[in-house]
């Protein structure tokens, strides 16, 4: 009688080790498999973003040839940017020294005119939504900005009301600040987003609440 | 039978096998990604707009954004189209810098785009038509009717939307952009 209860229970222990090497093995697997999918399809990679400073943008956005992290990461944000080819968006969700953005915060992004045909800094929340504000202002242009006429450019990013060119980030917590620039016919930025990194504005934090 | 435990140690065959599985996990998920998506740009913007027929989007704010990280400085006019039925002509006049006229896909590629040159407006007109409709006389010339006006790009798309964008030139201008924007048509030839 103890020598099957013996046999049973190296069965179940036998059992056992199978099921946690099966286990371990799917975990490991999804884990692995949808892990690194969605990190790739939300943050990039080297070969599909380029990162300058704190600002970020998808090399291949909309293009027909564009690689598949490309196509998943627009199909999931739901987005619909112009071609790279024509046009590039970048996304800054931290300030230049790496600090996350957000509405506490007080910023002045600083730049010189980007030489462009038309581009344009908004503020929205971390999902890309805009900032409910009583100004009513979310964003500023290249012909709403006020540029200084050696073209350098100075916006505050801050809660409360500022002098100048001012973009209230009301309360919306964590912010997305996006520049987008459009470029003509012969463009100044199609070869690489490398050439555009010494163009792109720094993004200072002021202050802290 | 024989029964012994085994004493744990470094399974290669399994490590290996879990990293092929990885692989294999990791490019299945990434090219059905796109089809699983929940509210791609297209399905967001579908019920905003009739087929075949250029809307005016109103200002974008935060109540009527319809895309995340949609300018609001900037006027839409769309047209979702269709092209199963014939070939959909889509007309836009861009009087200035940074206005657009773009064709994206369902999935959201941007298979064209036309740009105004600062100080210079641009007349556009495009066909869109599926890539093998010269071969089924669908084209106008293919039904013996000649076309007016200077000759159009064909450009193949079964369906998807065209975007004009018209840039906020600040407050003086809305009325003058709206109108630029209510100029351009969409519809089928």
């Amino acid at each position: 009688m103890h020598f099957y209860w013996y046999k049973f229970k190296l069965l179940l222990a036998m059992l056992t080790a199978r099921l946690a090497d099966v286990s371990v093995f799917l975990g490991i697997v999804l884990l692995g498999g949808l892990g690194t999918s969605w990190y790739m399809v939300e943050a990039g990679s080297a070969i599909t973003t380029y990162s300058a400073g704190p600002w970020v943008t998808w090399r291949n956005a909309a293009r027909a040839d564009a690689d598949p992290y490309t196509r998943a990461h627009f199909a999931r944000l739901g987005a619909m940017p112009l071609s790279t080819d024509i046009a590039r968006t970048y996304v800054a969700r931290t300030d230049s020294a790496g600090n996350r953005l957000h509405s506490s915060c007080e910023y002045v992004i600083e730049g010189d005119e980007l030489g462009a045909h038309w581009w344009s800094l908004t503020a929205f929340d971390d999902r890309g939504a805009l900032i409910p504000n009583i100004a009513g202002r979310h964003a500023f242009t290249s012909q709403t900005m006020t540029i200084a006429p050696d073209g350098h450019f100075m916006l505050t990013m801050a809660r409360d009301a500022r002098p100048g060119n001012w973009l209230p980030t009301g309360g919306a917590g964590r912010i997305a600040l996006v520049l987008e620039i459009v470029e003509g016919r012969v463009s100044t930025l199609a070869a690489s987003p490398e050439t555009e990194a010494a163009m792109l504005p720094e993004i200072r934090q002021v202050q802290c609440r | 039978m024989k029964l012994r435990l085994q004493r744990p140690r470094m399974r290669w065959r399994l490590v290996l096998a879990a990293l092929v599985s990885i692989g294999i996990l990791h490019i299945v998920s990434i090219l059905v990604a796109p089809s699983l998506a929940v509210a791609p740009a297209f399905v967001r913007l579908e019920p905003l707009l009739p087929l075949n027929k250029m809307v005016v989007l109103p200002p974008v704010t935060p109540g009527t954004q319809p895309l995340p990280f949609l300018s609001p400085n900037v006027r839409y006019a769309m047209c979702r189209f269709a092209t199963d039925k014939g070939a959909i002509e889509v007309q836009a006049r861009l009087p200035g810098a940074g206005w657009t006229l773009s064709v994206h896909l369902e999935g959201g590629e941007n298979i064209y785009t036309a740009t105004a040159e600062p100080g210079r407006f641009a007349e556009v007109r495009i066909l869109l038509m599926p890539g093998d409709d010269r071969f089924l006389g669908l084209t106008p010339e293919a039904r013996g009717i000649a076309r007016e006006g200077p000759g159009m790009l064909e450009i193949p798309a079964r369906s998807g939307i065209a975007v004009v964008r018209a840039p906020d030139a600040g407050i003086a201008f809305p009325r003058q952009i709206e109108a630029d924007l209510a100029r351009a048509s969409c519809a089928p030839q």
